[in-house]
């Protein structure tokens, strides 16, 4: 904190919030982690306007040998998480994981098809291979930490964005509307007394996933988000380069198409109790994870893109101890009307280098068998490829599953792209998405998935 | 059916205060007393102006691009270049073009806060900004300053118009026409982009169409296209200067289709004419009017009933605005504690209701971007979600910091912290960066990048001092009546920044701390009982 900015921080005093008063009012169960926040009082000095933001390193770091004695009690170490990487715009599946040997794929795609000597080969037996720029994910599937699940969809599918969005996120059927999401549920059904940070969003939106009858979850941007470093005398540091001065600062690249994040609502709530909330939810939360991030340490090296930085981050702060069991990321621009080749092979090198570097890290640090990240995406793309070059919107594909605790290969069968096969020209699913998820939730999270998911469905044959 | 009307006696100050902030972007007490001695519906028609389509004056930078147009024209004696000078000399451009696309992208958003700002445009301009997040268009895909502008004054001209002009109006529209792929679809492969959002997100709703439908209609529009700019000899004038539509016959379907169960050999007049005489389409946009004007959407009796105004006035969009403005379930308290504030009106609103002059284009631009809202920029087609999605941890700690600036404001030495000061330079034009010639010597890209951030740090450090917010004045809000005593300021503060509502105890007494027991009250003391005021959750209400 330089020096002049201590008076003015001190005569913001009269702005201070008695918040034991405020938490009694609003009947909130006490926590350690609130009543160490409250014992610090951080609180007044982010309220004044000469006093930037809640995360200011110095005040951190007076403070950060407090806060690891502290948070560390209430960790949970144990617990297993679940990390949802949307890949949103609709990722075309079919040049993801690429049938090898197939003529009607071949054929579909005359300039878009990958050859057969592109292809990533996965195993002799596999009849499928992954994009040239997934390497880093063929790795993890040769070292077992990488499912691949084939043909996830619904039945009657959505080619909307939004629609298709709604439906992976509420998990109903296609016909069905939900004011809350399946990740919300799973907060109301079995984290009732946690922190709102028991979810957490990088990103300034939060994901209609979460949306939930008592919402949950934080969003994580550093104050005034892109930052550039200043060097020691308060300037900007002579190479100009765009630098993260926080941990959370995170670089956003350009959206490549139309769609990119694709916001959510919570439920029906009154504005102003949620305001109220939120209010106080600031307050702890941003501290918290501040602190994780600073006490956990990256072990791998990171791809420089937007999605590396955010993979590196949850992954200090999974190392740091934070508590939360859900993150979630978005990566956009897969909506690939047209010119897809570049842009698509550029989407996935992104995401493929940074989930191995994040795996990788994760398996250093000895947290690899607690963590699971799954990928999804609204939906795949039409077989036929299109006369710009791209793809229109499709039905079903495959995702991903990755960590340590997914049994490796590829789980269920990959349709048919025969043309009698198809669903009005896209493919048909096989696998319900809504059984990824209950496998997850049963499986992995080790809660019942009915409450959630509205009905039974079929576990896959992960985590063995 | 008749809809409901609030009577004259029930208008007084607190509901003007509320029509004055949520027609237009709020205002000074002076302004809330001189509607409240209106009609009710007198006081909304006053908002909304004279009915002459309102003349404007563009930012002069969207007209005359300085290095755009004249790197479009050389752009074919790259291709003679040597590959690898080119790829400098390529490089070299991009930059230039697109930190002069950035400067113009900003002159455009800082004019149209400037109209919001302005009382007389308020309402109109409002309008305009439901129509930008209804028909959402993002420069992230357009990439072309200019035509966003003709999109913005589209929506102007023809806000308070009738809605199927408006519809027509962009379904012809070079950014709605490029954004949503209809500029390059053609009878082979027709796009069913903006066919789809047309059904779905513009007119209809999902469930009041079929997939068959989006794929006829797509066909119909086959042929609405762009021509890029105008041919040789032609005076560049305002409109010819720009992209402009062009209906191209070659490329059109002109074989039968059926969509909303009839046939015909429709073109895209005719489906927005079929479109609009759905069932659907008045509930969709009346719907959509009262959600973005009172925060929720109407229950099934009021929605009947605004549905009957739409369709007596034919889809004339003034007249239905002022029965919405003087209903009074506009006014009853379950609406008003429901709705929040985007992240543009909280921005305008706070000015307009501090009395003080905007912030420069480039910080007012960038407060509302990272409150979730970037001009220009939706996050998809369907515009900003809105309501409470407005709010999170990250944006509501973003608020109260950003207001602190406002009110406060920024000189000293931790001056715009967290913005990042080389790129407002850049969109505030404070750093100059050559329009480069292909004639020209070529950099390699390490020099120019070298030079680049030399500049670009040295207009950051000016930056700092060009575009400091100033404080808020403190004449307007408090006398020296209101100083003498912190009871009477807290309640003189909260009726103005807080029209129609009334502070639980809870939060006043946050703002009577905040006061302070000193009388009478110093600058400070004030300063502090409005930043108590709009650093709540309830000001974030409106």
């Amino acid at each position: 904190m330089p020096p002049s900015a201590k008076p003015s921080w001190r005569s913001c005093k009269a702005l201070f919030i008695n918040w034991d008063e405020r938490r009694r009012t609003l009947n909130q169960p006490e926590l350690k982690t609130r009543r160490e926040f409250l014992r610090t009082g951080l609180l007044g000095s982010s309220l004044c306007w000469t006093v930037p933001g809640f995360l200011q390193n110095t005040m951190l770091s007076l403070h950060a040998a407090a806060d690891g004695q502290i948070v560390q009690g209430v960790t949970g170490k144990d617990g297993n998480i679940l990390v949802v990487l949307q890949l949103a715009g609709g990722n075309d599946g079919l040049n993801t994981v690429i049938p090898v040997g197939n003529d009607d794929y071949r054929r579909a795609r005359p300039t878009l098809g990958l050859r057969e000597e592109q292809v990533l080969k996965l195993g002799q037996k596999e009849k499928a291979g992954f994009h040239p720029a997934l390497a880093g994910l063929a790795q993890a599937f040769g070292e077992g930490y990488l499912t691949v699940v084939q043909g996830v969809g619904y039945p009657n599918p959505n080619r909307s964005h939004f629609r298709s969005t709604e439906i992976w996120a509420t998990a109903t059927d296609a016909e069905k509307a939900s004011s809350t999401g399946w990740i919300g549920r799973y907060f109301d059904n079995a984290c009732a007394g946690c922190d709102a940070s028991v979810g957490l969003t990088l990103g300034s939106q939060s994901p209609q996933a979460f949306s939930a009858q008592t919402p949950k979850g934080v969003l994580y941007e550093a104050p005034g988000g892109k930052r550039r470093r200043l060097g020691a005398d308060g300037e900007p540091e002579a190479d100009g380069s765009m630098t993260m001065a926080t941990d959370g600062d995170l670089e956003e690249g350009p959206a490549g198409g139309s769609i990119g994040d694709i916001p959510g609502s919570a439920g029906n709530i009154n504005a102003l109790d949620f305001l109220e909330r939120t209010e106080m939810d600031v307050q702890v939360t941003q501290k918290e994870i501040a602190a994780a991030s600073q006490r956990g340490k990256n072990g791998a090296t990171y791809p420089g893109s937007s999605l590396g930085k955010q993979f590196a981050l949850i992954s200090r702060l999974i190392a740091g101890g934070m508590k939360t069991r859900i993150y979630y990321i978005s990566q956009g621009g897969y909506d690939t009307h047209t010119g897809q080749a570049n842009a698509h092979e550029r989407l996935l090198r992104e995401m493929g280098d940074a989930v191995a570097a994040f795996l990788s890290d994760l398996k250093a640090q000895g947290n690899l068998g607690r963590v699971t990240l799954m990928t999804f995406s609204e939906f795949g793309r039409r077989v036929q490829e299109n006369a710009s070059g791209g793809t229109d919107h499709g039905a079903a594909a495959p995702l991903f599953l990755a960590g340590g605790g997914a049994q490796a290969g590829f789980l269920g069968e990959m349709p048919s792209l025969a043309a009698r096969d198809l669903d009005d020209g896209d493919v048909k699913f096989n696998v319900d998405f809504r059984s990824v998820y209950a496998t997850v939730l049963e499986k992995h999270l080790g809660v019942k998935s009915d409450p959630i998911l509205g009905r039974a469905f079929p576990l896959l044959k992960a985590y063995g | 059916m008749a809809i409901a009307t609030l009577p004259a006696s029930a208008w007084d100050k607190e509901k003007a205060g509320v029509l004055l902030q949520r027609a237009g972007f709020g205002g000074t007490p002076q302004e809330v007393e001189a509607l409240a001695k209106m009609q009710p519906w007198q006081a909304a028609d006053s908002l909304l102006g004279p009915p002459e389509i309102p003349h404007v004056d563009p930012p002069p930078s969207i007209l005359k691009p300085a290095i755009g147009d004249k790197l479009r024209t050389d752009r074919n004696r790259l291709k003679l270049m040597d590959p690898k000078v080119r790829e400098d000399k390529q490089r070299e451009i991009n930059r230039a073009l697109k930190a002069e696309q950035e400067k113009r992208l900003t002159d455009l958003r800082g004019w149209w806060f400037q109209r919001m700002a302005d009382p007389a445009k308020a309402a109109r301009e409002k309008v305009v900004l439901f129509l930008h997040g209804h028909f959402a268009t993002s420069e992230e895909k357009v990439r072309n300053p200019a035509v966003l502008y003709q999109q913005n004054r589209l929506f102007r001209e023809k806000a308070l118009g009738s809605w199927s002009d408006l519809v027509l109006g962009v379904a012809k529209d070079p950014a709605m026409l490029n954004y949503l792929d209809g500029a390059k679809s053609r009878s082979e492969h027709p796009n069913e982009n903006f066919a789809r959002e047309l059904f779905e997100l513009f007119t209809l709703g999902e469930g009041h169409y079929t997939e068959k439908d989006i794929q006829e209609a797509a066909r119909a529009f086959t042929g609405w296209s762009v021509r890029l700019r105008s041919k040789p000899g032609e005076v560049m004038d305002e409109e010819t200067h720009m992209p402009s539509f062009v209906n191209r016959p070659a490329w059109h379907d002109g074989k039968p289709k059926r969509v909303f169960g009839k046939t015909g050999n429709f073109d895209g007049e005719d489906v927005v004419r079929l479109t609009l005489q759905q069932p659907a389409a008045s509930h969709w946009i009346t719907g959509k009017l009262w959600r973005f004007y009172t925060g929720t959407p109407p229950q099934a009796e009021l929605h009947k009933e605004l549905v009957a105004a739409w369709e007596e006035n034919q889809g004339l969009l003034r007249p239905f605005l002022l029965a919405i403005w003087t209903h009074p379930e506009f006014y009853s308290l379950g609406s008003t504690r429901n709705r929040v504030k985007s992240p543009v009106e909280w921005l305008v609103g706070l000015c307009r209701q501090l009395e003080r002059p905007l912030p420069a284009p480039a910080i007012a631009s960038e407060i509302t971007a990272q409150l979730g809202q970037k001009l220009f920029a939706p996050p998809n087609v369907k515009g900003w979600d809105g309501g409470i999605t407005w709010i999170n941890t990250a944006s509501l700690q973003r608020r109260y910091e950003y207001a602190g600036w406002l009110v406060g404001g920024t000189r000293g030495a931790r001056n715009l912290t967290g913005m990042d000061l080389g790129r407002l330079a850049v969109q505030s034009g404070l750093v100059e960066i050559p329009i480069p010639t292909i004639e020209g010597e070529t950099k390699d890209e390490k020099t120019l990048k070298k030079e680049f951030a030399q500049k670009r740090n040295a207009a950051a450090r000016q930056a700092r001092e060009v575009l400091a917010i100033s404080p808020a004045p403190l004449a307007p809000l408090a006398g020296s009546a209101e100083r003498q005593d912190p009871d009477r300021l807290v309640a003189h503060l909260s009726t103005r920044l807080l029209p129609g509502e009334t502070a639980p105890p809870e939060l006043q007494a946050r703002f009577k701390k905040a006061a302070g027991t000193a009388k009478p009250l110093n600058d400070a003391a004030v300063r502090q009982t409005v930043l108590a005021i709009v650093q709540s959750p309830l000001y974030q209400l409106g």
